[in-house]
């Protein structure tokens, strides 16, 4: 119960904090208009005691508390002061000693070096250097003349841009760039022209009029209301950004980085377990390889030949689509079976991700569409959406599971597997499975058969193909046999196989893709699902009135209207599966064969806490991903800008 | 016209041929079973997890999940919640009860924070009008294809050691983020999601703010209300739907969310959310393989629930935010 306080308690002073900060401000700007001076007065205070708290922070003042608590009182005081006086004399005189009152505070309260080992606090008193100050006096009147210049010009902004810029200069000349070895009497000094410099540039301002003050009023609001986001978006990302990438030159451990240019990215293009091509001249020789052509070039022909019948160059069917994808699967995998390495390995995962879940996706969206009990199906299929990664690692180590062959299965996949081999080693099941594919062979045919004489090619292709592919398994079913089985070499008994789904590589990587492949395909279901819907009725109409079959009315009305739908669902699977972590951190943590750019980079920084070389790999993500960053900034430039 | 041809046609080859044509017009049907073959073999995993986490230790290890039926004759017992028993509480197993704690504080506060400050800064990117507007609207939004690996470890040792800057030529040192130490603190996770869902959160709330109609914005002003009136009297109420969507969808983030947890939290065993003391227990073969199926089930439970719930809101915000990065 404890626990659970604590928790709430958090939770409450987090979210109640920030609304009373962001209201807090917003109200102190509704101010302005009517009760100026305590606008000013309040603003002053935040101001002082924001600066001697930053200070405090620092460790540069003694007793802190007291210091910071005066400053606020002095600064709403100098506020309240400047938000009354109306003549620019006394405002400038007030502003001057408010200013002053200030430094000599700071002065007073400036840490001395004191203490020594793990207390030791370094002092902040400067020593005066005339050559310091000359130069930083020459710097500040350069700096507030140019501020003046850019600004306008205005003889009344003459002053307060003076005494700003002149005590930007005395900071920098008098104090920062000065020893930090100075006495007490030093300090004062220094402190106290600093003060009064920035007090005569809050002084040297006219009191704002009505119209100004409504100015203020509205003009702060675009302040208010983006600078908490743009904060998190700059300390979250871009400064941390740029910070990885110039620690990608950097080498050594994380207290001492030293550089070392671009050794970081040698080492990981020349890492064989990174990228390693030793394997590419197998391609050639693999069976996969020599099926992907076969598809691709039936595939072609059909094409060719389909579209010829209907007059265009070349026909996208199902029949010529299928066979293609087909093709470019088989040609990946052989591609990436090969070739090995983490970057093959995401180049694989992004591969497969998008061609399995964005033809799955489709497949659903449009099956689905209109269909009996539609929202129940995109239920289903959407749910693993919500599933975390690590749930669905979890998941699906339950399907992949392999039991020691004696044992009986509890996976599904194992389980189906051995079974299939208990079949292939029984006469009787062995016929009975092949009686049963042959008459759904048969019946398959017909169907071909009868979408010959309909002119729909799509059955015809997807029967065909569907025939192979059966044919195929009675083959090696009655044949060499097929499932999880071997024959034992010593006793000649016939004894289990079950796969190691997750530990053999390299198609264990498949296996971790599907993980992702049931997530991402809810994904990609519903935004096809929104962008069919969105089709106008009429065009399928008037190409139905036309003539044209269910099937062509797909390929030649639909698909053209979505396309701009597919390119944003690739491109944000692009993204996602680049990144990809979760699944082989839980699943594999990147052992057998199954590494990926993200568990690599967290390795290398988390585990062996190499910064420069997991930041380099970071940057190797980063570079990856900007040419999606660049399409879309150029589609909202398209979009805003015109 | 279509229609009569059509059932002329059909009518002349049934006549013609009956049982070829049923079996024409049942094996035509196969892409509508193909969507329902794909529905179930979608749905088998959850559903072996959910059956699996009902069964005892010995009886997940000896046979699959579809012989949970047959438990009892095998001297099991079925269903069972002795797995749900063992994992949730800290004194007996994994404590998966006190993940779940951590997972509800770091997921219900980095979901009302982002979305408070995006709401502010999409209002300001939509109807205040600046300089340079649609330069950093760009800007802010191209970063949704940044990932978040980027920034990790710049980020881990600013929260374990403070960011100090050494000003070049000057030499002196100053403190631009204190060491705060919260490193394995949850704030830390706080702090990270809201800053890595601002891309997202801004570019999916100020779409929606920015189509609100512009009369609206016109009368109010004459009324003479400011723009801070204006948000939270007009536009707040307004966006209550896009304003849910995006919660629920960084909720499941959230609550879902394992890399930067692990990273910003890493060994403090009493902060860890249920992600990581689940993938913990996936870590360790053998003993307590058992508990994984009911601790996954639980750390699934909540985003089941949201997901049935308010599943319309949930895909509201995916396609109007497909860009997620």
């Amino acid at each position: 119960m404890n626990r659970l306080v604590v928790t709430v308690l958090g939770i409450v002073a987090a979210v109640g904090g920030s609304a009373v900060v962001f209201i807090g401000i917003n109200k102190l700007f509704d101010l302005t208009e009517e009760r100026y001076p305590l606008y000013s007065a309040i603003a002053g205070g935040l101001l002082s005691g924001g600066v001697f708290y930053l200070l405090w922070g620092n460790r540069m003042l003694e007793s802190p508390v007291l210091v910071t608590i005066l400053a606020i009182i002095i600064g709403a005081a100098l506020g309240y002061a400047l938000g009354i006086f109306e003549p620019s004399t006394q405002r400038l005189a007030v502003g001057i000693g408010g200013g002053a009152a200030l430094g000599l505070l700071l002065g007073i309260f400036a840490a001395d070096s004191s203490g020594e080992g793990e207390t030791a606090i370094a002092g902040i008193l400067p020593s005066i250097d005339p050559v310091g100050i000359i130069v930083g006096i020459l710097i500040g009147a350069g700096l507030g003349f140019l501020i003046w210049v850019i600004s306008g010009r205005k003889p009344e902004l003459m002053i307060p841009r003076m005494a700003m810029g002149l005590a930007l200069g005395w900071l920098l000349g008098a104090w920062m760039a000065a020893e930090l070895t100075g006495s007490r009497a030093e300090a004062l000094i220094v402190a106290v022209v600093l003060g009064g410099l920035v007090g005569a540039a809050a002084g040297g301002r006219s009191r704002p009029d009505q119209v100004r003050r409504a100015d203020i009023a509205l003009g702060s609001r675009k302040y208010i209301f983006l600078t908490p986001a743009l904060v998190f978006v700059g300390a979250a990302l871009v400064i941390p950004l740029l910070r990885t990438i110039w620690l990608g030159f950097l080498t050594g451990n994380p207290r001492e980085l030293t550089w070392t240019g671009l050794t970081n990215y040698a080492d990981i293009f020349s890492d064989p377990g990174i990228i390693d091509f030793s394997g590419a001249g197998d391609i050639i020789g693999s069976r996969l390889f020599w099926l992907a052509v076969f598809l691709l070039v039936v595939g072609t022909v059909v094409g060719r030949v389909l579209g010829q019948r209907v007059g265009t160059g070349f026909s996208v069917n199902s029949g010529s689509l299928s066979l293609l994808t087909g093709g470019v699967i088989l040609f990946g995998f052989a591609v990436f079976t090969a070739i090995r390495g983490t970057i093959p390995n995401n180049l694989w995962w992004i591969f497969s991700v998008i061609i399995f879940a964005v033809s799955l996706g489709l497949a659903v969206a449009v099956l689905a569409d209109r269909a009996r009990g539609e929202n129940i199906a995109k239920s289903l299929i959407f749910l693993p959406m919500a599933i975390s990664f690590v749930g669905a690692s979890v998941i699906w180590r339950l399907i992949y599971v392999a039991r020691p062959p004696q044992d009986p299965q509890t996976g599904v996949f194992n389980s189906l597997w051995v079974m299939l081999g208990e079949w292939s080693n029984s006469g009787l099941a062995k016929t009975l499975v092949s009686l049963v594919l042959l008459a759904i062979i048969a019946a398959l045919a017909y169907l071909a058969w009868r979408g010959w004489q309909a002119e729909a090619n799509a059955i015809v292709a997807g029967s065909a193909a569907i025939i192979v592919v059966l044919g195929w398994l009675v083959f090696r079913f009655l044949g060499p046999g097929l499932g999880g089985f071997e024959t034992s070499e010593v006793t000649g008994e016939i004894v289990a196989a079950p796969v190691l789904f997750i530990q053999e590589g390299p198609w264990n990587n498949f296996w971790l893709m599907v993980v992702f492949i049931w997530i991402q395909t809810g994904f990609a279901m519903v935004i096809f699902s929104a962008a069919i819907k969105a089709v106008p009725e009429d065009l399928l109409e008037a190409a139905r009135i036309d003539g044209a079959t269910e099937s062509q009315t797909f390929w030649r009305v639909t698909v053209p209207q979505i396309f701009p739908t597919i390119g944003v669902v690739v491109t944000t699977l692009i993204v996602q599966t680049l990144k990809i972590f979760d699944i082989p951190k839980v699943m594999t943590n990147g052992n057998f064969d199954t590494q990926v750019l993200a568990n690599e980079m967290w390795e290398r920084a988390f585990t062996q806490l190499n910064f420069g070389l997991g930041s380099a790999v970071a940057v190797v993500l980063f570079v990856a991903v900007l040419p999606v960053m660049a399409m879309n900034i150029r589609r909202m430039q398209r979009e805003r800008l015109g | 016209m279509t229609t009569t041809e059509t059932k002329t046609t059909q009518g002349v080859l049934t006549s013609r041929r009956p049982l070829g044509n049923r079996i024409y017009r049942f094996l035509r049907s196969i892409p509508t079973w193909f969507l329902w073959v794909l529905v179930i073999l979608w749905t088998i995993p959850t559903f072996s997890l959910f059956v699996n986490s009902f069964r005892e230790r010995d009886a997940q290890r000896g046979s699959g999940f579809w012989n949970a039926l047959s438990d009892g004759g095998n001297g099991y017992d079925f269903p069972t919640l002795d797995n749900y028993r063992e994992v949730l509480f800290p004194d007996v197993g994994a404590g998966v009860g006190n993940a779940l704690l951590n997972s509800a504080s770091i997921a219900i506060v980095a979901t009302i924070i982002p979305i408070a400050i995006a709401a502010f800064a999409a209002y300001a990117f939509a109807w205040i009008d600046f300089r340079g507007r649609e330069w950093l609207f760009i800007a802010t939004v191209a970063l949704l294809a940044v990932p978040s690996q980027v920034a990790l470890i710049p980020l881990l040792s600013a929260y374990s050691n403070g960011v100090a800057w050494t000003i070049p030529v000057l030499e002196k040192t100053v403190t631009l983020f204190p060491d705060l130490d919260l490193s394995g603190q949850i704030p830390s996770v706080w702090l990270t999601h809201t800053g890595f869902a601002m891309p997202f959160a801004i570019f999916l709330l100020h779409n929606y703010i920015a189509g609100l109609p512009k009369d609206l914005f016109e009368s109010a002003s004459i009324d003479g209300a400011d723009h801070f009136t204006v948000f939270w009297r007009l536009v707040l109420p307004l966006s209550v739907p896009v304003l849910a969507a995006f919660a629920i969808f960084q909720f499941l983030w959230t609550w879902n969310d394992y890399l930067i947890a692990l990273t910003m939290i890493g060994g403090n065993r009493a902060n860890l959310p249920g992600t990581i003391v689940v993938a913990s227990l996936a870590g360790e073969f053998g003993a307590r393989e058992h508990l994984l199926t009911a601790g996954a089930f639980i750390i699934t439970l909540g985003p089941l629930i949201v997901f049935f719930l308010l599943q319309r809101f949930f895909v509201r915000g995916i396609t109007a935010g497909s860009v997620k990065g």
